[in-house]
């Protein structure tokens, strides 16, 4: 579903906009803490709930109000479809049509969509629980069902990590068994979606860098059985974590598991981070965004939407370009944020708009042609 | 915040301490109390008479007035015992009908996260009842959520090496679920499907 219009009320610096996009490309300018990315994650938001920046419910409601409303209109096939959230203190409330959302797994779905933004050029460079946090954004947009295990996994690791830290051993052998049940299933989503959008990356590196480059990642745990099963997995955890109990009782801490992995980034068989030109990395993470893109087209039928945070200063031009034309063969709704529309390759695009947002207005210009 | 009186002020700080209630609900409450004196008066001498009269049953641990309940004396299959968290799931269980043992009510689950450890539940309790009694059977019908199921295992650590036959609640039930929450004929389909654990 693309998002035609969308209703913004007391959600950060933006009191109120009421604004119709494009079905191609929407060029969010001005300039910097005037307000571009707070509309951009009002957009995330209604597709996930969350926000891709940190903080509580409360930072995202305008200072003196106690509530922010987001309501996004579009269509699914043919019928119109409404998706309201609404913001308070405590919590977050959705709606669609009008009706209350009570299962996540009924607001999940509904606007799928893929943020691409500075962070993410550092992520090859940066400690493997960044790379976690991409892999664990990634694969849930394929799977809102690793949601729900992402969750007991967290729960379980909690418990078990208090265990430890009181010194504890009554106990432990359960929630060990239980963080390899849970830790196996969220592994083996991780290595499905690694595995299946490795093959696109080397596809689409190859068209931005050349051929004969080859560009890849791997997921990488410290179970290593040939076995890739739920119950192989499980099993390999499970002994490890055994193994590791006393030193673990030491430290207090869960030693071994999924929140301990990484996401392997290789170019031509060496690791990315300390091998690879500045201008080699930021080519792998566009590529690996278009894998994602690809790989969510295939998964849901149609494009998502993409969400593209300040990037063109990242990108040299011919990178760049090359995105552009990605972003123009697919059939995607884009929403950009800049500081200048001449940053933009905009050459060959013809159906855009412009909002111009000043201290929290957003203004329309209306579609080029 | 604006400041009522006292006394106006004290209970709605007790009803805020009521599971699902909030400031806005507490504060609806209290007024809804202040203009019906007679409900108010009723709910007083209920909220004393509950504590007076009803208690936990020595033997399961579910709610009762007399001890022991009426399930530990009545005519029940005395074979098999379903272990619960609270004691509203084991009427959920109950409302099924499907299950005709005795019971077990736990009084929580394990939880190291908010300082629940197996001494703070009826786990010793529940050992004392199997030692050289004629159960073959537990069923584990504590909740589908992390805690549900650790201490699902955890139990079943210790009750299988005594021989007895632990099962758990086949997984028909929504994810997380609570017990207490779901309707009767997805409780009798789980109690049906249960596995060996
Ligand atoms: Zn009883």
């Amino acid at each position: 579903m693309k998002l035609d219009t969308i209703q913004i009320r007391s959600f950060r610096n933006i009191r109120e906009a009421e604004l119709s996009f494009s079905d191609r490309f929407n060029i969010i300018v001005g300039k910097n803490a005037q307000g571009k990315t707070n509309l951009l994650e009002s957009i995330f938001l209604l597709g996930t709930m969350k926000s891709f920046r940190m903080g509580r419910n409360g930072d995202l409601i305008t200072y003196g109000s106690t509530s922010s409303l987001i309501k996004g209109r579009g269509f699914r096939g043919s019928v119109s479809r409404e998706i309201a959230l609404s913001i308070m203190e405590s919590g977050k409330k959705a709606f669609i049509d009008g009706k209350p959302v009570v299962r996540p797994s009924d607001f999940f779905g509904n606007l799928n969509m893929v943020v691409f933004s500075p962070e993410d050029i550092a992520m090859v460079r940066g400690l493997p629980e960044v790379r976690r946090r991409y892999l664990d954004r990634a694969v849930f947009s394929g799977d809102t069902g690793y949601l729900s295990i992402h969750h007991e996994y967290c729960r379980t690791l909690k418990n078990r990590n208090a265990l430890l830290k009181l010194g504890e051993r009554d106990g432990l052998d359960a929630w060990t068994e239980r963080l390899a049940d849970t830790g196996a299933r969220l592994m083996v989503k991780r290595e499905s979606f690694t595995d299946e959008i490795c093959g696109l990356l080397g596809e689409f590196y190859r068209r931005i860098a050349g051929a004969g480059e080859e560009a890849l990642i791997r997921y990488r745990s410290r179970a290593d059985t040939p076995d890739r099963s739920v119950a192989a997995l499980a099993r390999s955890l499970r002994d490890t974590l055994e193994k590791r109990i006393p030193e673990e009782l030491r430290r207090g801490t869960t030693l071994t598991g999924p929140h301990r992995d990484d996401l392997e980034c290789l170019l031509n068989n060496r690791p990315l981070s300390h091998h690879a030109s500045q201008g080699e990395q930021r080519s792998f993470v566009l590529a690996l965004k278009m894998a994602e893109i690809e790989y969510l087209k295939r998964r849901w039928g149609n494009p998502p939407l993409l969400l593209l945070d300040d990037m063109t200063s990242e990108l040299d031009r011919d990178r760049n370009g090359n995105f552009m034309r990605f972003l123009r063969e697919k059939d995607m709704q884009v929403f950009i944020t800049t500081t200048g529309l001449d940053n933009i390759h905009l050459s060959g695009i013809r159906n855009y708009s412009t909002f111009p947002v000043h201290d929290g207005r957003v203004f329309t210009e209306v579609a080029h042609v | 915040m604006i400041h009522f009186s006292q006394s106006l002020t004290r209970l709605i700080g007790e009803l805020k301490k009521l599971p699902g209630v909030g400031e806005r609900t507490a504060l609806r409450l209290a007024f809804h109390i202040l203009k019906s004196p007679r409900l108010g008066k009723d709910l007083a001498e209920s909220l004393l008479e509950v504590h007076a009269g009803v208690r936990f049953c020595s033997v399961c641990f579910g709610i009762t007035e007399e001890d022991p309940c009426c399930i530990c004396s009545g005519e029940r299959d005395e074979t098999v015992i379903c272990v619960v968290e609270e004691p509203q799931d084991l009427l959920a269980v109950e409302r099924s009908g499907a299950f005709s043992g005795r019971y077990h009510v736990l009084h929580g689950a394990l939880s190291p996260l908010s300082g629940v450890m197996p001494a703070d539940l009826k786990i010793a309790e529940l050992l004392r009842r199997l030692e050289g009694s004629s159960i073959r059977e537990i069923v584990l019908a504590t909740n589908f959520s992390v805690e549900g199921e650790a201490t699902a295992l955890y139990l079943g650590g210790l009750i299988k090496p005594l021989g007895i036959k632990v099962t758990r609640l086949a997984r028909g039930m929504p994810i997380g679920g609570d017990l207490e929450y779901v309707d009767s004929a997805t409780v009798q389909k789980a109690l049906e499907g249960r596995n060996e654990l």
